[in-house]
């Protein structure tokens, strides 16, 4: 055994030395932690001004603001040395899946698919592909998992737009994928249990739009804008609120349709 | 999701997953043995002071088997994750502190520094992305062991001990004054570290009941002593 300090502290004079440079180490710590709260917060802005990018244009704008916040990432290097990231995860993962969302969200719309592990460790790391910091499986989940309630905006702003609704179907059942995939890993993390129940609702409220265009345009041989209108009536009904208000005011739609 | 993705995901979570279970089987191991550690110590509660000693005898091989343990969680962690893991353990470590701190107190009456704790369980400085103990979980250790002096200073007048309160008094407040130095966030040792306030206040009233009565020399004396 090797014996680094072999008296124990007797007077209050060591005791206060031996304290003070437990003082420095806490105060380090606790400035890392907050430069880096402060850090996540800047990212989460960020990712956040993405979520407007409704369209494939608005996505090459994202990109830059993507790489502006993969930019703030490799500020966190330096302060992430060592297993760090594992210190201050819970400081970081805010903004982080915050950025995961956004990341995932581009790649949706460039090409349809989900974006990788492998991808999103890629998109953070330096030129020499030497990762900022190790990506955690939890961060990658959640991050997707908010991934599918910007899908149901984006299906639900869609299905009005010409053309729109073949994309919301695809976005419906990708969304579906994602939940299925999801599932067989909330056993490892709650907070994903807890938004499994959110990308349910996101999913419903895609298949109760989709519903309700099936079920209009089978019903009424009707010209594409008129039904544009009637799936933008039905839309406002299924994204404000609670089921039963929603058949309500579905029926009265039904109502005013018929009276016309 | 990609089928290739899925694959490795699911590869992560079970690696993960598996190391916990290992991890968690010698946590266990080191709960038993710091919960051993504190059922015995409590008997000081009710040792005379002469008695101590082979109550402290008693506990030190399980204290020094602790390093076992930290060395088997050490040899399961992987390099740099040190962080990712000592949650797990992080309890029964700032119960082991406590246990050498106390046993140190008893014996010497002085304070094991963070370093000598570490020696004690057998923590190698080369398990520093591993295995550490950190300044949080010392000072853990160490509010458990102001927690329990004060018990020690009522009980131990009970046991017709005098002298003890005012030494525990000393010790209390030397240590107090290198807690009040910290900056603490508002966090669970911050929380901790506000307790201490009344156990200082229940040390002071033992230690007053004992001056006033004159049971024990009084601490202005005490200190012109030492």
């Amino acid at each position: 055994m090797s014996v680094t300090e072999t008296k124990s502290l007797s007077s209050r004079d060591a005791i206060v030395s031996m304290f003070e440079t437990f003082r420095l180490e806490l105060d380090e710590h606790n400035d890392r932690r907050e430069r880096l709260i402060k850090s996540s917060r800047d990212v989460t802005n960020l990712s956040k001004k993405n979520d407007h990018a409704k369209t494939l244009k608005a996505a090459s704008l994202a990109k830059e603001r993507l790489q502006d916040i993969q930019k703030l990432f490799a500020g966190f290097k330096g302060e992430l040395v060592r297993d760090n990231f594992w210190r201050y995860q819970r400081n970081v993962s805010p903004g982080l899946q915050e950025y995961i969302e956004a990341l995932s969200f581009t790649h949706y719309l460039e090409t349809g698919k989900l974006i990788t592990y492998t991808e999103v460790q890629q998109s953070l790391c330096d030129n020499e592909a030497i990762p900022f910091f190790p990506l955690s499986l939890e961060d990658y989940l959640l991050g997707l998992s908010d991934l599918t309630g910007e899908l149901m905006r984006y299906a639900i702003s869609a299905i009005s737009q010409r053309g729109g609704r073949s994309k919301a179907s695809e976005v419906c059942s990708f969304v579906r994928n994602c939940k299925a995939d999801f599932e067989s890993m909330t056993p490892y993390f709650r907070e994903l249990r807890k938004k499994q129940n959110v990308t349910s609702q996101s999913l419903e409220k895609i298949e109760d739009a989709a519903y309700a265009l099936a079920v209009r345009s089978s019903e009424y041989d009707l010209p594409p804008e008129i039904l544009d209108d009637l799936v933008q009536r039905a839309i406002i009904n299924t994204t404000s609120g609670d089921g039963k208000r929603k058949r309500d005011r579905e029926d009265e739609f039904e109502d005013d349709y018929n009276n016309s | 999701m990609d089928p290739e993705n899925m694959q490795l995901i699911t590869r992560m979570l079970e690696q993960d997953s598996e190391l916990r279970e290992k991890i968690k089987d010698q946590v266990t191991e080191f709960d038993k043995k710091t919960r051993t550690m504190s059922g015995l110590l409590n008997k000081i509660h009710s040792t005379p002071s002469a008695e101590l000693p082979p109550l402290l005898d008693s506990v030190r091989p399980i204290l020094e088997s602790c390093g076992e343990t930290t060395a088997a969680i050490a040899a399961l962690v992987p390099p740099n994750q040190f962080w990712r893991w000592k949650e797990m353990w992080s309890n029964s470590l700032r119960s082991a502190v406590f246990a050498a701190t106390l046993m140190e107190y008893l014996q010497k009456g002085t304070l094991m520094t963070l370093g000598q704790v570490s020696d004690v369980l057998g923590i190698k400085p080369e398990w520093s992305d591993r295995f550490v103990l950190t300044v949080e979980d010392y000072l853990h250790g160490l509010i458990t062991l102001v927690n329990e002096l004060s018990r020690l200073a009522v009980n131990s007048v009970t046991l017709g001990n005098f002298e003890e309160p005012l030494r525990i008094s000393v010790f209390v407040k030397d240590l107090f004054a290198g807690f009040a130095m910290l900056n603490l966030k508002n966090d669970t040792l911050r929380r901790r570290y506000d307790s201490l306030k009344y156990d200082i206040k229940k040390i002071e009233e033992v230690v007053y009941d004992v001056s006033l009565r004159k049971l024990a020399p009084s601490v202005r004396d005490k200190k012109d002593a030492s």
